[in-house]
């Protein structure tokens, strides 16, 4: 279990490193991907890119956010 | 060849291996060469070996929509890293990569260590070689697969051409930094591992963001002409960044020294 949950760390230490941004994007894909898959909200499909954009910069700054306050303390 | 995985691939490449080399030259120096040298060609073909297997079989084998959207996810996840240590150097809350200093405190490590100079091939001087190169070689090889592959499934030409021009963008990096190294003889001070971070960074998300909502089905104004735009549009965000996080800075010290005072 202990190599399982090591090997889980690298990856993601690899990949993303930062919760943050981890949570923001996969919760963004799950926004569009639900856009995407219900008919009623086919008023929304073409700023299916707008959103994407928000989200991440969103996302970018939170992360900063809680860097630049946490150094503030 | 995609000049843009090129580049892409050449700046990310250039700064894993500037990291890699000064490890290099640290057991090169501090031990021998030759041990220095064999760890970091077996390494290398490590590399190359992820690469061809890895990029060939996701061409191959993986449907065009899931490799968009997987993939465009990834990049935009490794961009986001990589932009958000660069955001942070430029604004002064995290300091810059200091090659120098690396290298004296791993020559320093080895010298405790009892580690001398020698003509023979030493194990674990081999060992932390083949380590640096391939830790940070990994990256570039993760960057060459997924940008690569995502940009061969973007072209309407067959084969695997997007992951070759960025392997050839990789491969002219370390052949640069290996003669740049050879030529300084010291770490690589010079080379702007920020900026070059910073802008890789603004590339793999872009492209991200852009292949992913490709894969579900979206499009963007103008089509593939809107990518400098977006990439345009993460620059200016970026500084905006900047500019707030170096005021949060100024504050902080501000605040500490009326509180030092008081």
């Amino acid at each position: 279990m202990t190599k399982i949950t090591n090997a889980i760390n690298a990856v993601y230490n690899f990949i993303v490193g930062d919760m943050i941004i981890l949570v923001g994007i996969v919760l963004a894909l799950i926004i569009l991907i639900i856009i995407n898959a219900i008919p009623a909200l086919g008023v929304v499909r073409p700023f299916l890119g707008t959103l994407f954009i928000i989200f991440i910069l969103a996302t970018l700054a939170a992360t900063l956010a809680r860097e630049a306050y946490s150094r503030k303390r | 060849m995609d000049w843009v995985v090129t580049g892409a691939a050449f700046m990310a490449a250039a700064v894993e291996f500037v990291e890699a080399f000064t490890i290099v030259l640290v057991v090169g120096v501090t031990i021998n060469w030759k041990s220095a040298i064999v760890g970091a060609l077996a390494a290398a073909a490590t590399l190359a070996v992820i690469v061809a297997i890895f990029g060939v079989a996701i061409v191959k084998y993986v449907p065009i929509d899931i490799l968009r959207i997987v993939v465009g996810v990834i990049l935009v996840l490794f961009g986001l890293k990589w932009m958000k240590k660069a955001l942070l150097r430029y604004s002064g809350l995290k300091a810059l990569h200091d090659e120098e200093a690396i290298y004296e405190e791993h020559a320093a490590e080895l010298r405790a260590r009892g580690e001398g100079t020698t003509t023979a091939l030493v194990p674990s001087a081999v060992a932390l070689s083949y380590k640096s190169v391939l830790l940070e070689g990994l990256e570039v090889a993760f960057i060459v697969i997924t940008f690569g592959s995502s940009a061969s499934a973007a072209s309407t030409a067959a084969g695997i051409g997007g992951i070759g021009s960025a392997a050839i963008g990789a491969a002219v990096a370390g052949i640069l930094v290996i003669l740049l190294g050879a030529l300084v003889r010291a770490p690589l001070t010079k080379v702007p591992e920020n900026t070059l971070k910073f802008v890789v960074g603004i590339m793999l998300t872009t492209f991200g963001t852009f292949w992913t909502v490709e894969g579900l089905n979206g499009s963007w104004l103008f089509s593939d002409a809107f990518l400098p735009i977006l990439a345009a549009l993460y620059l200016l965000a970026s500084l905006v960044i900047i500019a707030w996080l170096r005021s949060t800075k100024q504050r902080a010290i501000s605040t500490r020294t009326v509180q030092q005072k008081g």
